[in-house]
């Protein structure tokens, strides 16, 4: 995976909120999910594709931790989210 | 008045029972609906639709033009074409599925309603509602397997308002969301009976139920609910249990017990947005049905703080 791979929400996902954190539906595997604060900062932040260090600025502006930390939560979060199709990975072109 | 959704058909029978149900239900759309049957032969799904979602029974082809959608019954066959924007659908009902008219009615010709109906806003959830002594609204959402039924003709026979057993519909209201009923007659299975310890109503053998009117266990009907209080019933054991849920669970929940309506994709977002309001507006609860709700009726009173 290169450092400039940018995410994105996949087309089936709908997302809404509710008390910070949020509820997310896959029209085409039929599943939803709960996701945590941190995972609906980042699903949001997706409404623009961006790339892991981008995500990593975004939860650093809203949250107190340290760029590693931010770094490690936002790729556990992204790994789930791409097994469960919830979100896409495009590789930059070279 | 206007009975808010109207049946054309050329068949003097069929047009009638389907206006008798629909009419039953005292539901009022913010637009006036029309159904357009027809019986003959049903055609094959328009080539052009997206991949369908299944459900039993049912099978709904979200078309390529915005909003359209065709519903299939796979019981006896019988379609539903619906338009975006538009308050009318077009039913053809073929011979086999015109004879098994109460069948096509409540798993058929009510969904085709359901989606027509979300088509201006109102959006459909498994839930029976009620007003407790307090004058809240609530909404029980779940299956038909958790003892919604059960418990809406409890709170009848307690003397409260309820609206509907399972088919409501959520609707924007000045800010807030309220829940309308379709009005139906409660079913009670055999151990619903006994444990209500009621009598009379109507055996309907083809779900082996027996029905009542709200008004027969002793309630009175209520149209329309603005809930302060989610319920998601569980049968339990013995003692009666209520546990809040955190919010996220709260909407989880209201997405399961909506989960089949809200996939139709163009209106999927506007459905789940409007479950989030209700979960703003109202605290969600786990509720386990025990044993002992029925022998001390009055714990229902005291149950939610």
């Amino acid at each position: 995976m290169s450092a400039s791979a940018r995410y994105r929400p996949h087309p089936d996902l709908r997302l809404t909120a509710l008390e910070g954190e949020g509820v997310v539906l896959h029209l085409g595997t039929r599943r939803y999910f709960t996701v945590s604060e941190t995972g609906l900062a980042i699903l949001e932040a997706l409404g623009t594709p961006r790339s892991l260090d981008e995500i990593v600025a975004t939860l650093q502006e809203r949250y107190h931790v340290t760029p590693e930390h931010a770094r490690s939560s936002a790729l556990a979060f992204l790994d789930r989210c791409l097994s469960a199709q919830l979100v896409t990975r495009e590789e930059a072109p070279d | 008045m206007s009975p808010g959704i109207t049946v054309q058909c050329d068949q003097p029978t069929i047009r009638s029972a389907v206006q008798q149900y629909l009419d039953e239900g005292r539901l009022h759309p913010p637009v006036p609906l029309t159904l357009e049957i027809e019986v003959g032969e049903v055609p094959p799904v328009p080539p052009d639709s997206a991949p369908p979602f299944h459900q039993p029974q049912l099978v709904f082809y979200p078309g390529t033009r915005p909003g359209s959608l065709t519903i299939v019954w796979e019981t006896a066959p019988a379609q539903a074409r619906l338009e975006n924007g538009s308050g009318r659908a077009r039913v053809i009902l073929s011979p086999a599925a015109a004879d098994r008219l109460p069948e096509c009615q409540t798993g058929f010709l009510m969904m085709t309603v359901v989606f027509l109906l979300r088509r201006f806003g109102w959006h459909h959830v498994h839930g029976a509602t009620a007003v407790d002594r307090r004058g809240r609204g609530w909404l029980m959402a779940g299956n038909s397997q958790v003892g919604k039924s059960t418990t809406t003709a409890f709170l009848a026979s307690r003397g409260w308002p309820v609206g509907t057993d399972d088919i409501a519909f959520l609707v924007p209201s000045a800010g807030r969301v309220a829940v309308h009923a379709f009005r139906s007659r409660i079913g009670l299975r055999p151990g619903g009976l006994e444990l209500l310890a009621v009598s009379g109503g109507v055996f309907q053998p083809r779900r082996g139920k027996t029905v009542f009117w709200p008004e027969e266990l002793g309630g009175t009907w209520v149209e329309r609910i603005e809930p302060e209080v989610l319920l998601f019933p569980v049968i339990g054991g013995d003692r009666t249990t209520v546990t809040p849920l955190a919010p996220r669970d709260t909407l989880a929940q209201l997405v399961r017990w909506s989960a089949w309506v809200i996939l139709e994709p163009q209106l999927a977002q506007e459905h789940l947005d409007l479950l989030a309001a209700l979960g703003r507006q109202a605290p969600g609860y786990r509720l386990e049905l025990g044993r002992d709700l029925f022998s001390n009726p009055q714990l229902i009173d005291e149950l939610i703080p």
